[in-house]
């Protein structure tokens, strides 16, 4: 399964989120879309528009399942964990 | 409070500037403290970075007024969303009826497009029998007028001229034009008028609130 995480350097959810996958051995990609410039942070504003309706953070992108927000529930069906 | 941040801004200068702010809009800090304080000093982070104290879950797109809508505590931009959580998006602001907010924390779940929320608008101390005020749900103009012990909520756009309808008089069930006097009734937003009549919206009075009752999404 292929795992991307959008997050924010900032934000306490995307940290709880990647220390949740961290300890279930979970590997993942992650964009941290505030640290990005330019026409690169535009595009990921843009995709996290697309995936979530929103702006909220973080998203994770689970192949076609997206869950938004630190939601343990959902990532723990999604993965498997 | 004035909203003035310096060069070693700590976060018991934030919750001292945020609390009474928030706690006029009928929400406080959660009562997870240890979160509360994580998200403060995030935002912190972000105010030495960027200027503002943007919130720290959110991303800024660039544009001056959008971004205006996500500096901490962004409440009065989304009273009614927030009015249905029961919390701010983040979590760090909970519905001072709500007990235990760690149940809050976490997930962003965004409620259903239609749902009736009852979101206050202001104190009935602020809002004096035989007056009205300007209050903003979302992106709706809203006039809320007090006759006696009853609270009424009606647009605040004369459909005459485009009037503040809050900046003219209250008479009996009245609401007046300030402009050219037109009068619409704030019981159904009639007026004498055709096809001039105003839209009404639910209004209470609870636990010393006024209380607006919007269909979410629609009111935008």
């Amino acid at each position: 399964m292929k795992i991307h995480l959008y997050g924010l350097s900032t934000c306490p959810y995307c940290r709880m989120t990647k220390r949740y996958l961290d300890d279930h051995g979970i590997t993942y990609d992650m964009t941290e879309v505030d640290l990005l410039d330019g026409d690169e942070k535009q595009a990921a504003i843009d995709e996290v528009k697309r995936l979530s309706n929103g702006t909220s953070f973080p998203v994770l992108v689970a192949d076609d399942e997206v869950i938004v927000g630190f939601n343990k529930t959902k990532m723990a069906d999604i993965l498997g964990i | 409070m004035r909203r003035v941040f310096f060069e070693g801004t700590t976060v018991d200068d934030l919750k001292a500037y945020m609390g009474p702010f928030a706690e006029r809009l009928g929400y406080k800090f959660n009562t997870e403290i240890e979160f509360v304080d994580e998200v403060l000093e995030s935002e912190l982070v972000v105010l030495e970075r960027d200027g503002d104290v943007y919130c720290p879950c959110r991303v800024r797109v660039g544009d001056p007024k959008e971004d205006l809508k996500i500096v901490c505590p962004c409440i009065p931009f989304y009273l009614d969303e927030f009015a249905a959580l029961r919390k701010c998006w983040c979590g760090l602001f909970i519905r001072e009826d709500v007990e235990d907010g760690a149940d809050l924390i976490g997930v962003i779940e965004q409620p259903e497009p239609g749902t009736q929320v009852d979101v206050p608008v202001c104190l009935v101390e602020d809002l004096q029998p035989g007056t009205a005020r300007h209050v903003k749900v979302g992106k709706v103009d809203l006039a809320v007028v007090r006759v006696g012990e009853e609270v009424f909520a009606l647009s605040n756009v004369c459909r005459h001229a485009f009037a503040p309808l809050d900046e003219g008089f209250v008479d009996g069930y009245a609401l007046v034009c300030p402009w050219h006097g037109w009068r619409y009734d704030v019981r159904d937003g009639t007026t004498d008028h055709p096809n001039a009549d105003v839209r009404t919206f639910p209004a209470m009075i609870r636990n010393g609130e006024v209380l607006v009752t919007v269909p979410l999404g629609r009111a935008r």
